[in-house]
């Protein structure tokens, strides 16, 4: 072998950094983005792009772990409950007994953390499929969520967490923290899926998790592993969520984020057939959401129009991959 | 026969094994040379599979001894064999189509440096292993999904070749294969074996032994008949050791009413699969379309049913051309087909004897095409049950608590509902014990004598001998020879196996 | 293989009572329908709730189980498909067709046979959208049902500028939900609520007979259990799949004329508010026994399983004071579930499956 190719053997290393799916999403959300400036001149101004980076992080955030839980061929409906167990346990926290900032962030992570465990090892170990386990535990988590609350509401909520996108306080060169650390933590995730054996093992078990045991990944640590994993980005998320609303914390919180963060994923090009995904893709699939939701607002339409796009979103973004893998079949 | 002065790679001595009342194995012996590549021959049920099984420490022999490089070692699982050196190929590549090459090849056991994976020193040994097969190294950083079948094989034995393997077992690797691709596996053989690597080589196809093997082993019955160099041995020899004394099979000659032919095949052809494929059957005969796995046999039954389009030649139903182009159509010409692969194509698991009899016949057992007559659809269930002898207590026994013969038996019968005019039956005894073969043959015999056009495309060679009334052997992809049910079983496995000289 | 016959090893009567309990799904929620009815009575007698339980209140309660056991059977249609198969997006064709049923009998004065009729031939349309995507296309069945989900969702808020229909004969279908006496013994037994007779009875005998009785039935188990086999037999596979989910549309359709009748106005988030209508009905479709994975399921585990959750809820709305009751019943749900997909784990392991 010369050493020409054997060069070029190391520097390729694998897979692709980055798939054609997210090369378009980021076409589509640069269009998009123009089409929105040239339309509503308010939209590409920092006080109409701030809060849709603080909009965007906790979906994204939470897209991350549930990229990992669909390649390893997951899923995880019970993220929605679970924000709301997390929100409220730590709004309670910040309004009775005041705690600081990175007490409350311990608090949230920990208890999401736990909550991920409780489904992990339902799903690990338990052997039953994970849409119905967190389906079930989704109901857990509500339950459990809306005992915290007590009455209707929290209110007389602290800014403690303004850290996290509220405010100038909240942004380091007019970037959101809030946003910032999902650019921070989606970029560790995909250092550590592509580079690490760990990460390259969730393909492997979303791809054949018979023949990967055989091969001698442990199975059921991974798939423990995602889920539990997912919880504590949900106890992360769940300070946004607070960060970014007023003073109050009603119910409705985390209500129909288990599917915002589905259609991201999907809409990334990560495949709920498990074995193939992006978290890359994920974050961008969050933002076009986001985006598209901003921009029907703007625009002066009804917000719930935004919905109707994220659908059409997903039709068209599942549908290329459809069609892609039909034209590797028939070749 | 061979001179044994060197210690031998493998050895294994007077191994015997049984799976319950069945003796897979009731005797053999084999040695494995280092450089040399050892073939193992035999039909089906002989034992070879089990063989495989019990060197690569998938399966432990009830009896005998097993030496690796002269020193006695116990095969009790595959990590055991793996650790000696002993790597089997599989003909179903167990690879993950989204990782690349590198990855698969190192799942599991990755290369670390500092907590992440080394890609550079895995793609390295990667591109070394590549280079030793003779393979393009762009293949470290291919996705398996982008390669080809005959490509996914090759890593399949570079995967084998990362453990350090002294002893690869391949398990018909050129099944799978087309002739261009069989060249590079020779290659990729050659190389190993001048590298030192023992390879034991299973395949139907006696023709290609000729290029690669050195020594032959053969079994018959669950024995090995005796080990030969390749250069003593004929083709016609091989199968004659593979099939052993020819039994006077005291079958009745039938006679066969003249006739035009109700199924005909005119040089039908897929692309990729078979080509100029000519067979033709009467009402009341039993045509064999015998043919090694591989051959292309089993795609030309789907292709007849309309599960494949063809691209090229004609099927005649009567004398009128059809274009065939799902099941369901070819049912209404007439058509009924048992599939090959019960479990997959044939079985609906849970459900019960009579359901899966009705299947696809419900128009004609429905009022209206609406309304399932269940009394029609019990009485037409237990019919068949006891026209074919299923052991059942009731029609409402779930097919998959049932014997493999059973089962088969209540897929056949969902074929027979409607009177086919041609019968088509893929390996209708595979997976099926002895009793219920007879049955099944018998039954075979029966619908024939009704006036059925029956097909029988089968890789089972005294299945064909004993059934049929004329066999048409397939040989790489196309119709060669045709032989009468006066022709020995010698004639009909080197037709089919190649070399008929 | 060996022709020996197997001799099953006698089975002690504790061990027989666990098999069927575990292998039954019927006869486990019947079990539990009692055990929980009696324990409600049991708490009433002792006057620890805060209203009677009686067969009066089980009886009015059941008002809750017609949307519930419709959408029920709507998804066991879709799951039997198999492939995957599953519709998240009931609940937003209940918001849509219900907007569609509101325009067409509260705006336009439709007659009401004509307008039930066009809201339900709706409801088929939005499903067979689901169908064409799922079974033609070839999407994943939750990924298709989620987009649809979205944009049906979507599509029913920005349909009447978010404002639900209650003009006066909307709100004059209030008498749909009242309970009445049943003709002949009517004054032995309770009043029951009559959409119980114009919705869902007829329901369930028609997807009864649909499944136990027809061809179609059978052709929807046989591509749920195996639809490689089912396509070598010659059934048309993706029609079959397509029409699963026209059907699913259809009840869809039905539950939103329904809701509108309760609700005596066409909300346009009346199938999507809170958790929507989705969950709760492939909870009652697992529950029931319905495999995921397609094939096994039946009619009368779905309505069995409404009940007990009906009469469970039922009864928490009286063991406790005020939101206290509904959060509970969230309690119950998941409880409940997760016990049942356990359960149906070990089933298969200990027994190699359920009924």
């Amino acid at each position: 072998m010369t050493a020409v190719a054997e060069a070029r053997i190391r520097r390729r290393v694998l897979p692709a950094p980055v798939t054609g799916q997210e090369f378009v999403l980021v076409g589509v959300i640069v269009a998009l983005w123009a089409a929105l400036a040239i339309s509503t001149p308010a939209f590409l101004t920092a006080g109409s792009i701030q809060p849709l980076l603080v909009a965007t992080a906790p979906v994204a955030l939470v897209g991350v772990a549930m990229t990992i839980v669909i390649i390893t061929g997951g899923i995880d409906v019970s993220v929605g409950g679970a924000i709301m167990v997390c929100s409220v346990l730590t709004a309670k926290a910040l309004v009775g007994p005041e705690v600081s900032l990175g007490v409350a962030v311990l608090l949230s992570v920990a208890a999401g953390g736990l909550l991920g465990l409780v489904n992990g090892v339902l799903i690990a170990y338990g052997r039953v499929h994970a849409i119905i386990i967190t389906f079930g535990t989704a109901n857990l988590f509500m339950f459990l969520g809306l005992q915290i609350f007590g009455s209707g509401t929290v209110n007389g909520i602290p800014g403690t967490l303004a850290f996290f996108g509220r405010g100038p306080d909240g942004r380091t060169l007019g970037i959101p923290h809030a946003f910032l650390i999902t650019l921070l933590i989606t970029a560790a995730a995909w250092w550590y899926l592509r580079h690490t054996a760990g990460g390259r093992h969730f393909f492997a078990i979303g791809g054949d998790p018979q023949a990967a045991r055989l091969a001698g990944v442990r199975v059921q640590r991974r798939v423990l592993l995602a889920y539990v994993l997912t919880g504590l980005l949900v106890g992360l998320a769940s300070c946004f969520v607070i960060a970014q609303g007023t003073s109050t914390l009603d119910q409705s919180v985390g209500a129909g984020k288990e599917l915002a963060v589905i259609a991201a994923v999907v809409i990334g090009g990560t495949s709920i057939m498990g074995g193939r995904g992006s978290v890359l893709g994920t974050l961008l699939g969050a933002l076009l959401v986001q985006s598209v939701a901003s921009g029907v607002t703007q625009l002066g339409w009804r917000s719930q129009l935004s919905d109707l796009f994220v659908g059409i979103f997903i039709i068209v973004a599942v549908g290329a991959d459809l069609l892609r893998a039909r034209a590797r079949r028939n070749r | 026969m061979i001179d044994t002065n060197e210690t031998p790679r493998l050895r294994l001595t007077a191994i015997a094994k049984r799976f319950g009342a069945v003796r897979a194995i009731q005797h053999a012996d084999l040695i494995v040379r280092a450089g040399k590549v050892h073939a193992l021959v035999g039909e089906n049920g002989a034992g070879k599979s089990t063989m495989i099984k019990i060197v690569a420490g998938a399966e432990t022999a009830d009896t005998g001894e097993i030496e690796f490089e002269g020193e006695r070692v116990r095969l009790g699982s595959t990590t055991a064999a793996i650790a000696l050196g002993i790597a089997t190929v599989y003909q179903e590549p167990q690879l993950f189509p989204e990782l690349t090459v590198a990855e698969n090849i190192f799942l599991g056991r990755e290369l670390k440096r500092a907590g992440r994976v080394d890609w550079a020193a895995q793609n390295a040994k990667v591109v070394e292993l590549l280079e030793l097969l003779g393979l393009p190294e762009r293949y470290a950083t291919a996705e398996v999904g982008t390669l080809s079948v005959a490509e996914q094989q090759q890593v399949s034995i570079a995967k084998a070749l990362a453990s350090d393997a002294t002893v690869l077992i391949l398990d018909e690797p050129s099944a799978i294969l087309t002739d261009a691709e069989i060249e590079v596996l020779f290659d990729v053989v050659r190389r190993l074996t001048a590298a030192g690597v023992a390879v034991v080589y299973i395949s139907h196809r006696l023709d290609e032994l000729f290029r690669i093997a050195d020594e032959v082993t053969v079994m018959r019955d669950g024995r090995t008949i005796g080990t030969y160099p390749i250069t003593e041995l004929s083709v016609r020899q091989i199968a004659h050791l593979m099939v052993g004394e020819e039994l006077s099979d005291a079958r009745p000659h039938r006679e066969v009413p003249e006739g035009p032919a109700v199924l005909e095949l005119r040089g039908l052809s897929r692309a990729g699969k078979f080509r100029d494929v000519d067979v033709s059957v009467r009402a009341g005969e039993i045509v064999a379309l015998y043919g090694l796995v591989g051959s292309g046999v089993s795609e030309i039954a789907a292709c007849v049913y309309g599960i494949d389009r063809s691209t090229g030649g004609q099927l005649l139903i009567g004398a009128d051309p059809v274009d065939i182009r799902s099941p369901g159509q070819a049912q209404r010409l007439g058509i009924a087909l048992l599939p090959a692969n019960r479990k997959v194509e044939g079985m609906f698991g849970f459900q019960s004897i009579a359901f899966n009899i009705s299947a696809g016949h419900l128009g004609l057992l429905s009022r209206f095409g609406v309304w399932v007559d269940r009394a029609r659809e019990k009485a037409v269930a237990l019919k068949l049950i006891e026209r074919l002898a299923v052991k059942t207590p009731h029609e409402r026994q779930p097919i998959s608590a049932m014997s493999g013969g059973n089962a088969q038996k209540v897929v056949l019968a969902r074929q027979l509902v409607e009177r086919p005019k041609v019968l088509v039956l893929a390996e209708p005894t595979q997976g099926v014990d002895v009793g219920a073969k007879e049955e099944i043959h018998r039954l075979i015999t029966e619908l024939a004598e009704e006036g059925t056009a029956v097909l029988v495309v089968t890789s089972d060679l005294p299945e064909a001998l004993r059934i049929a009334d004329r066999i048409q052997v397939v040989r790489g992809g196309t119709t060669t020879d045709e032989f009468g049910p006066d022709a020995s079983q010698v004639d009909l496995l080197a037709a089919a196996a190649g070399g008929s000289e | 293989m060996t022709a020996a016959t197997v001799q099953a090893p006698a089975e002690s009567p504790a061990a027989k009572i666990l098999r069927v309990l575990l292998t039954q799904r019927i006869a486990l929620l019947a079990v539990l329908i009692v055990v929980v009815v009696v324990t409600f009575f049991v708490n009433d007698a002792g006057g620890y709730l805060t209203a009677p339980y009686d067969f009066d209140y089980m009886s009015a309660s059941l008002i809750n189980a017609i949307p519930l056991a419709m959408l029920g059977l709507a998804e066991l249609l879709v799951i039997l498909s198999g492939r995957g198969g599953i519709d998240l997006s009931v609940g937003a064709i209940v918001s849509l067709a219900g907007m569609v049923f509101g325009f067409a009998y509260g705006e336009w004065g439709w007659p009401l046979w004509l307008a039930i009729l066009a809201t339900a031939g709706f409801g088929a349309l939005l499903g067979a959208v689901n169908g064409f995507l799922v079974s033609y296309i070839g999407f994943p069945a939750l990924i298709a049902t989620l987009a649809t989900f979205y944009a049906y969702k979507s599509l029913a808020i920005v349909i009447n500028n978010q404002q639900p229909i209650s003009t006066k004969p909307i709100q004059e279908l209030f008498s749909l939900s009242k309970s009445v006496e049943l003709p002949l013994f009517g004054q032995y037994v309770p009043d029951v609520p009559l959409g119980i007779f114009t919705f869902l009875l007829p329901t369930v005998v028609a997807v009864w007979l649909l499944l136990a009785r027809t061809s179609y039935g059978r052709r929807l188990y046989a591509i749920g259990t195996n639809d490689v086999a089912a396509r070598w037999a010659g059934l048309p596979v993706r029609d079959t799949r397509f029409k699963a989910y026209v059907y699913a549309g259809l009840i869809s359709g039905l539950v939103a004329v329904v809701t509108v009748g309760q609700f005596a106005s066409a909300r346009p988030d009346a199938g999507v508010s809170g958790n929507g209508m989705a969950l709760p009905a492939i909870t009652i479709a697992v529950l029931g026994g319905v495999a995921i994975t397609g094939g096994i399921g039946r009619v009368a585990g779905v309505v069995l399983a409404t009940l007990l959750i009906v009469w469970l809820n039922a009864g928490i709305l009286l063991a406790f004071v005020g939101n206290e009751g509904s959060q509970y019943q969230l309690l119950a749900l998941g409880a409940v579930l997760v016990f049942a997909a356990l359960l149906n784990g070990l089933t298969n392991r200990k027994y190699g499956g359920s009924q």
